[in-house]
């Protein structure tokens, strides 16, 4: 989505799903990465394996601004080189020990991966803060048939029954599954974000319905 | 207080992790679960005929459901971990404890499959566990909008370790837990706990150690 003729941005996870000092396993178009945000509070994303042995980084741990791989320790910068390697403490890693990072903007509350290089920035969402996201068993066309509305560069903007009007930021994750994250008007009070809660999970039914049932375009 | 206890069940796992949390000494007695299935012997069938573990003895006192064991920890050690009494807290608590058997039902019977090549439908296990794994994640994400860090108050109760460990394990039984912001949240919120103690599968946060600094030559 929002892709332009060199890159694209992804919407990977809500900035208040990944507080300082995390690691969470992510997806863009481009294959599986590791999200994580250093300690000072900065967001990063590094390809989802560890140059040494091909471990998972997003099962690792961030201690002050670094990634750390959980199998030998191997620890990465934001900037992808590595900064240390536990059992060669007098060893300062050569510049070719890299893992391959992305380029992530933060705003509106939204994380965006970057694939390529794109040459605008990610959307603007003014007037709306996000509320949580979900993961549906169900392609991007389901979707838009139960919401009843295309996807947009700025999302698909939905009017759920009683509910306000909802808007769906929707990342595909290959598999049929989309992750799907959800915003609201940034008034909203406390019982209208709970009914949108639990209006976007009737939503992702009616999605999976149509999805299984093969009734979607 | 003597736990019949066998190291790799969630079940007795949630008794080990709430009599630390309340710094109840616990005489652990284990039991040989697999291969030996000595629950399903005479000694442990004649304390609870309905042959599982954990069993939890204390005097006269026999408790063979893991939910009337964290309440009687709590209750001793810890009453801070029932609640603050208010009705809805109270309902909630309840509400997630009867909750959790679903778990132990789905992620359990899917992790069982797996690990111990029970027999069971495992695409109907992994579904019942992936839809109570959006319930938990719901439940959570509706307390975060009210301002609360755990399943039924901002603070830890005995319906958050109910469901913990089944949870934190789901991977076991072959089902992803990358697609649960609110639970991965959660579950760092309880490894992070002063006296939380791990178990096989579930480590403790990595990064509340301090970082080792080996000097060269020493390797």
């Amino acid at each position: 989505m929002l892709s332009d003729k060199t890159g694209s941005w992804t919407p990977v996870a809500l900035s208040a799903d990944l507080p300082a000092g995390t690691v969470m396993p992510a997806r863009t178009p481009a294959g599986r990465i590791a999200l994580w945000r250093s300690q000072s509070g900065r967001a990063a994303a590094s390809a989802d394996r560890c140059p040494h042995r091909g471990m998972r980084l997003s099962h690792g741990f961030v201690r002050g601004e670094a990634l750390s791989c959980i199998y030998h320790g191997w620890s990465y910068a934001r900037t992808g080189n590595c900064l240390r390697i536990p059992a060669h403490p007098g060893l300062a890693p050569p510049e070719t020990i890299r893992v391959e990072t992305h380029e992530v903007e933060e705003c509106g509350g939204v994380i965006w991966v970057a694939v390529g290089v794109p040459t605008a920035q990610p959307p603007g969402l003014e007037g709306v803060a996000p509320l949580r996201s979900l993961t549906a068993h169900a392609a991007v066309a389901a979707i838009e048939t139960a919401a009843g509305a295309k996807a947009g560069a700025g999302g698909l903007v939905w009017q759920a029954q009683d509910a306000q009007q909802i808007r769906l930021l929707l990342a595909p994750q290959g598999d049929e599954q989309t992750l799907i994250h959800v915003l609201l008007d940034d008034n909203s009070s406390l019982s209208q974000r709970i009914a949108a809660s639990r209006a976007v999970e009737r939503l992702r039914r009616t999605a999976e319905d149509l999805q299984t049932k093969g009734i979607a375009p | 207080m003597k736990l019949y206890d066998y190291v790799l069940s969630p079940s007795c796992y949630k008794v080990r992790l709430m009599a630390a949390l309340t710094r109840v000494k616990l005489e652990i007695r284990a039991v040989d679960f697999h291969p030996g299935a000595e629950h399903r012997g005479p000694e442990l069938m004649a304390l609870n005929p309905a042959g599982s573990i954990p069993i939890l003895e204390d005097g006269d006192l026999i408790l063979s459901e893991s939910a009337a064991m964290l309440t009687y920890l709590a209750a001793n050690a810890g009453p801070e971990w029932l609640g603050s009494g208010a009705p809805e807290e109270t309902a909630r608590i309840q509400q997630w404890l009867s909750f959790a058997h679903r778990l132990t039902a789905s992620l359990g019977g899917a992790r069982l499959h797996e690990m111990l090549l029970r027999p069971g439908d495992i695409g109907a296990l992994q579904a019942q566990g992936i839809a109570a794994l959006r319930e938990l994640e719901a439940g959570l994400v509706e307390q975060g909008l009210r301002g609360m860090r755990f399943i039924a108050s901002d603070q830890p109760t005995i319906a958050d370790i109910a469901c913990f460990p089944y949870v934190a394990l789901a991977p076991d039984g072959g089902i992803p837990l990358a697609p649960y912001p609110a639970i991965r949240l959660w579950s760092r919120a309880i490894r992070g706990l002063d006296n939380f103690i791990e178990m096989p599968g579930i480590p403790r946060l990595h990064e509340l150690k301090p970082e080792p600094h080996v000097e060269p030559g020493e390797v």
